[in-house]
């Protein structure tokens, strides 16, 4: 057998493959199959090959399982121990349909990870082509290190995608279908289900209290749809339904988001006037206290409705936000002097400043517009100067000392005096700056500012491809060093010998272009220069390596 | 900018400005020259209010004999501190501009609920709450009588005031309310009574309407304000309900069975008092007899703005003989108590005017006219020297007193309801008194009578000429203002029938129709799919969208609008809609969009404004008529007929349209903004309705959109969001809608700025 320490989740006998007979193993990451006899495998394909597994219909005399491989392969096993084949194929559909789901989103994922970052970076993509699609290196030697790099970065990327919020709309979704019988159909799906957690947090204590111990998932959404809870009249809730206690919690949660306020004092009703008028005065008269009580049912079933959907689009946009929420409560922590304080002065005026600044502002009346800036909310403002401190801070010049330096220097100038017998005659200083100006004798290396014109682009394009190529390769090369595995041994000949490969196909003919264009200037040679240095390396290490082994 | 109105030189806090500010401008000034009173519409979002201010500063700075202070009356809180806000902007700019040090003094006067830094008094939640605790921590005796009893608890705060904040004004700048109390905590005194006492030598004040507008607020706070005052009143358009609230009194049978516990307690403490302290009344009977001469002498100097409540004739006369002494005025009371009792016993509506009243109750229980004028003064006399702690106790009894002195002051323009139950409930007996006022000029006269200049001013007062009717005043500017604009960025649409055709109203025939309120719903859905970010939508009433909200429902057609938006709904209880509000717009912000479901008349409507994204669309379900079956109403639509000449149905089409302008106007608040506005009901393409539109409205309905069907109204609106959608910057409006000081100078400019105003 392959390998020990390799968990065997299933064995099924008897089973032929292209007319051999022999065993199915199911094994922890791969399927195989060994012919009967021998100890090793002839067939084995990872759980992550596998795109899909096909049986035989009931009817047939042959009970058979296909599997079919992402490569459009596909591998038969007939089942044929006679009494148990449709149960040995049963449990091995059974298992592999447990197992395939998780493989395949590992492998998807990576496809789909690879797909992206080629997509995303088009340098990235470049270099792909140039050295794997060209073949010189290999596909996986080339995610080899990307890829190792990528996983451990990954929740980095992913955390940016946005939060799913909920769909305002999710128990209108649920629309109940008649089964024919007087009975009713509720579809939920895995979504509506999270919706409804994450909407009414009591429905979720509820279901975690009461299912599986208490009652069954069906019976758990039966009882809710069937309760009043889920309905509009939900004052009528009776104290046996389950939910009752469900719709209790509501109203406190809802109490409680009412008793909290508002931190927009422009919104808040309360204290939008000024001076009341005296009770017994004004038309309007206050409605007396007794209201309540002598409501007719259908008025307060109407206000129940309309408190609903205070609470539910509440709800929905909390669930929708809650993420967010830690954060932006610190801010506006630090921001304020003093959060916790029973009197709500101390932290009002920065909101009610703001906001009584933007209800005056007139945009289009002033000049310009001031570009909006984000705060910037430093902890340590020193940092944001010096950028980070270096491990010999003293090689750095501090602000306080570049400072001293101008002042320096200013006072220098100050006090600066022509040393008149001491200066160069007319003629000398004339000719020093018509050496010195752009075509003088001491200004040839002017010319190679011309030198992004001489090249046309096309050649600059390629020429900037090879030099991430040959980096990437280098960056391959160098980064075996020091050789101490004999996995890097084996890397660093290879690296080497792809380089050569490199400068074969990719180098030489691009050198041999320019020479036909007669671009006179040595555009490659530095990085022939980089190639040699590389080889030079590679040279001493085998040396090395070669009097160690003598 | 530094502009040149008239000759006079305003020193303008921005660099550009809309033509219409300019023009609103020219015709204040001549509204202060003339040293007259004005009526002055001009669109909500174009800078009215630092227009104002401009202005009015300029002119105090010019002529500071003669304009020697601004009352700015607002009606709300955060109102009235955008006001000041403002102004400390235009304050900068002159500091900046002319380099001076800023001399003027500004300040803005709250509830001592807003004001109040007392660490117990302020943490308390209502208003009279608060103002209660204040008055039994701060009234003269209590702090008489920690003289004797050093353990007497008062306000530190009132107290430092008292002892040095009167020697010192106020230095001069801009307070807003948190700036007040800032000064007042460094200083240790109390900023309520700062603000109050400072509004006497301040330049600028700024203020609620109550303060000038209910006479027992103004009597005590702005009685003795400057004559040479300009008073503005901003978002004027509710003006006449806040004067006639301020006059009105109900008496329920609550109110009097607390008012007889009132009397019991005067009578307790009259008999207490008697024993150890006769002096006291005795002292206190004196006083009365010399009458209300102090209070007449003061009047004729002209210090005092006028009370309403207490006439000129009662001044010239001493308490009557009859309720001199405390036991006979409690007696006398006692009587009118019983009387108001008996009152309430009745098993069918009564309705009476006043001088009926006082007939009925001479003969009943032999009271006469006279006494019962002196009701509410006598009161307060007895409460002082009685020297009782915490008067909101006896708020009952203060209102059966004012409610005398009112009732036997004016024969003409209150009536007097008697109801034994509400109509929606008949079997259950609650007896309501109603004394009601039906003329807004009331309140207002000593107002236009006292100040030089009142500017009545807001975004919606069409038609113009119904105010100064209602208010009994004679203005000498009234204007409304279009709004330049260099894009349409309102649209509004009538929106007549459904897609099948069925006229869509309100009225009370179809109210319950189905086939209406599953058009009403197909209109909300259809918009919820197209228009982005916030939906603002107004029914009539409160019991309409609840019916419509519940059948909504049964329909599922809430369940679709749940897939584009989510839904808000204003509920009856402040709190709970502050929340609603608060998360609406928490949903527009991160995107998600949202619906309000409100009320036409509620608070929303009133007092929140859904700047840009929080209301890119308003539906107006309806015509918001007024309740039409109060006998209130009936009875004032009468006294306007009789005593304006104001048709029953043009008030109430002026009323209905006024409150349909707030709504849909709340939408827009400025020339960047953009918004729907959207009116449900076929009604508003008749021309009575829509000529009562605001004009910067009504022009921009064409012909083409007075009965559209939903389907039309979905193309209309979704090519105007489009072509709203693009980019728009400040050169577009320039030279159009926006103004530099050049092009502000230039001959085409001013003619043309001279046809915004439009004149009344």
């Amino acid at each position: 057998m392959a390998s020990l320490s390799e968990e065997v989740l299933l064995v099924v006998k008897k089973v032929r493959q292209r007319k051999q007979d022999g065993t199915l193993y199911l094994m922890a990451e791969r399927i195989a199959w060994g012919p009967e006899g021998k100890d090793r495998f002839t067939v084995s394909h990872p759980y992550s090959d596998i795109r899909c597994q096909k049986i035989s219909p009931d009817g047939k005399a042959k009970v058979q399982l296909q599997l079919v491989l992402h490569t459009g392969e596909s591998t038969t096993f007939h089942f044929a121990n006679e009494s148990t084949a449709l149960k040995d194929r049963e449990a091995a559909k059974e298992l592999l349909q447990q197992l395939l789901p998780k493989f395949k989103k590992k492998a998807n994922k990576e496809l789909e990870e690879k797909n992206r970052m080629l997509q995303e970076d088009p340098v990235l993509f470049q270099l792909y082509k140039d050295l794997v699609v060209s073949q010189v290196i290999s596909a996986e030697e080339f995610w080899a290190n990307r890829l190792g790099g990528l996983n451990n970065s990954e929740p980095a990327p992913y955390s940016n995608k946005q939060e799913v919020g909920i769909s305002g709309a999710f128990l209108a979704d649920i629309r109940p279908q008649t089964d024919g019988c007087n009975g009713l159909r509720y579809n939920l799906t895995t979504d509506i289900i999270e919706s409804i957690f994450r909407t009414y947090p009591a429905v979720k204590q509820k279901y975690s209290e009461n299912v599986p111990h208490s009652l069954t998932e069906k019976e758990f959404w039966t009882r809710f749809f069937q309760s009043h809870y889920f309905h509009r009249d939900r004052i009528n809730t009776g104290t046996q339904d389950i939910f009752s206690e469900c719709a209790k919690q509501d109203e406190k949660g809802l109490m409680s988001l009412v008793n909290k306020g508002v931190k927009n004092p422009l919104v808040d009703l309360l204290s939008l006037e000024d001076k009341t008028l005296d009770e017994g005065y004004g038309l309007k008269q206050a409605l007396p206290s007794t209201s309540n009580t002598n409501k007719t049912v259908k008025e307060s079933s109407n206000a129940a409705i309309i408190k609903r959907f205070n609470h539910h689009s509440a709800m929905v946009l909390a669930a929708g936000s809650r993420k967010n929420e830690v954060p932006a409560d610190q801010a506006s922590e630090t921001s304020s002097t003093d959060g916790n304080s029973r009197d709500s002065d101390f932290f009002q005026p920065p909101v009610k400043k703001v906001k009584l600044q933007e209800a005056i502002e007139y945009e289009d009346l002033q000049r310009e517009s001031k570009q909006k800036t984000v705060a910037l909310n430093l902890k340590k403002s020193d940092r944001y100067a010096h950028g980070p401190v270096p491990l010999q801070s003293q090689k750095y010049t501090t602000s306080q000392d570049i400072i001293n330096a101008v002042n320096c220097i200013q006072q220098e100038m100050a006090h600066y005096k022509p040393n008149l017998t001491q200066v160069m005659s007319s003629t000398a200083a004339s000719s020093a700056i018509a050496a010195l100006s752009p075509g003088g004798v001491l200004m040839q290396g002017g010319a190679q500012q011309a030198i992004n014109q001489m090249v046309p682009s096309d050649i600059q394009g390629e020429l900037k491809h090879l030099y991430v190529a040959a980096g990437e390769l280098l960056r391959h090369f160098w980064s075996c060093f020091p050789v101490n595995t004999s996995f890097l041994e084996d890397k660093v000949i290879k690296m080497k010998s792809n380089l050569e490969r490199f400068q074969m196909t990719k180098l030489s003919p691009f050198k041999e272009k320019l020479q036909r264009q007669y671009l006179g200037t040595n555009l490659t040679g530095h990085l022939e220069e980089m190639l040699q240095t590389a080889y030079g390396k590679f040279h001493i290490w085998q040396t090395r390596r070669m009097m160690r082994k003598t | 900018m530094k502009l040149n109105i008239e000759g006079l030189l305003v020193y303008f806090p921005y660099d550009y400005i809309y033509p219409e500010q300019y023009s609103y401008m020219l015709e204040l000034k001549r509204t202060l020259d003339a040293k007259g009173h004005g009526v002055l519409e001009m669109p909500s979002g174009t800078g009215k209010t630092i227009s104002l201010l401009s202005l009015i500063v300029a002119y105090q700075k010019a002529f500071p004999l003669d304009v020697t202070k601004l009352i700015y009356c607002s009606r709300t809180v955060p109102e009235i501190e955008k006001v000041v806000e403002e102004l400390r902007k235009l304050m900068e700019f002159y500091a900046k501009e002319t380099g001076e040090v800023n001399n003027f003094l500004a300040l803005a006067l709250s509830s001592r609920k807003n004001l109040c830094i007392h660490p117990e008094v302020s943490s308390l939640r209502f208003g009279k709450e608060v103002d209660g605790k204040c008055h039994s921590l701060t009234a003269s005796y209590i702090r008489a009588q920690r003289h004797s009893n050093p353990d007497q608890p008062v306000c530190r705060f009132y107290e430092e005031f008292d002892a040095v904040g009167r020697q010192v004004p106020l230095p001069a700048g801009i307070y807003n309310l948190d700036d007040l109390k800032d000064f007042g905590r460094r200083k240790g005194w109390c900023p309520y009574y700062l603000a109050r006492y400072s509004i006497l030598h301040a330049n600028i004040v700024v203020y609620s309407y109550h303060y000038l507008l209910d006479p027992k607020i103004a009597d005590l706070v702005s009685k003795e304000l400057a004559k040479k005052s300009v008073v503005v009143f901003d978002e004027a358009h509710n003006i006449d309900n806040v004067c006639i609230d301020s006059m009105s009194v109900n008496i329920t049978r609550r109110t009097l069975d607390r008012c007889q516990g009132n009397v019991e307690t005067l009578q307790h403490t009259i008999q207490k008092i008697k024993d150890t302290d006769a002096a006291k009344l005795r002292e206190e009977y004196r006083r009365l007899v010399e009458g209300l001469k102090e209070a007449n002498i003061a009047r004729e100097t002209d210090v005092y703005l006028a009370n309403p409540v207490l006439p000129d004739e009662i001044l010239q006369e001493a308490v009557p003989g009859s309720i001199r002494t405390a036991e006979h005025f409690l007696g006398f009371l006692r009587r009118f108590l019983e009387y108001l009792k008996s009152r309430l016993r009745v098993h069918h509506v009564v309705q009476e005017s006043a001088p009926q009243f006082l007939k009925d109750i001479f003969e009943k229980v032999c009271i006469d006219r006279k006494p019962l004028r002196f009701c509410a003064e006598r009161l307060q006399s007895l409460l002082r020297t009685l020297e009782i702690a915490d008067i909101a106790d006896f708020s009952a009894v203060t209102l059966i007193a004012n409610f005398a002195t009112l009732v036997s002051t004016y024969s003409l323009g209150f009536t007097i309801i008697i109801e034994p139950f509400d109509d929606r409930t008949p079997t259950i007996a609650n007896p309501v008194l109603h004394f009601s006022c039906m003329d807004p000029s009331i309140a207002i006269k000593p107002v236009f009578q006292r100040f030089q200049s009142v500017v009545i001013t807001s975004g919606t007062l069409s038609p113009l000429d119904i105010y100064p009717k209602i208010l009994d005043f004679r203005p000498v500017t009234m204007a409304s203002f279009t709004m330049t604009l260099a894009r349409t960025c309102l649209c509004p649409l009538i929106v007549g029938r459904g897609n099948d055709q069925v006229a869509l109203s309100s009225k009370f025939e179809t109210r319950e129709d189905f086939a209406v309120i599953r058009n009403y719903g197909n209109l909300l859905l259809e918009m919820s799919a197209i228009v982005p970010d916030g939906i603002v939508a107004f029914f009539t009433s409160y019991v309409y969208m609840e019916n419509i909200v519940a059948s909504w429902y049964e329909q599922g057609i809430l369940e679709n609008i749940q897939r584009n938006k989510l839904i808000f709904i204003e509920t009856q209880d402040a709190a709970e809609t502050s929340m609603a509000l608060e998360k609406y717009q928490e949903a527009c912000e991160n995107g998600r969009g949202a619906i309000l479901l409100s009320v036409a008349r509620g608070k929303v409507s009133e007092g929140i404004d859904f700047v840009h994204h929080f209301g890119r669309a308003v539906i107006m379900f309806g015509v918001p008529y007024v309740y039409t079956q109060s006998r209130i109403l009936k009875a004032r639509l009468e006294y306007l007929r009789d005593q304006f000449q104001i048709r029953e149905n043009d008030f109430l089409t002026f009323d209905a349209m006024r409150h349909a302008a707030q709504c849909v106007g709340r939408a827009i608040r400025g020339k960047t903004d953009y918004g729907l506005m959207i009116f449900a009901d076929k009604r508003y393409a008749r021309a009575d309705k829509r000529g009562k539109l605001p004009r910067w409205i009504q022009e921009h309905i064409s012909d083409g959109s007075l009965n559209l069907t939903v389907d039309e109204t979905v193309q209309l609106s979704k090519h105007f969001l489009r072509q709203m959608a693009q980019p728009f910057r400040q050169e577009d409006q320039l030279g159009l809608s926006l103004l530099t000081l050049e092009q502000l100078q230039s001959e085409d400019m001013l003619k043309k700025i001279a046809q915004i105003a439009h004149q009344a």
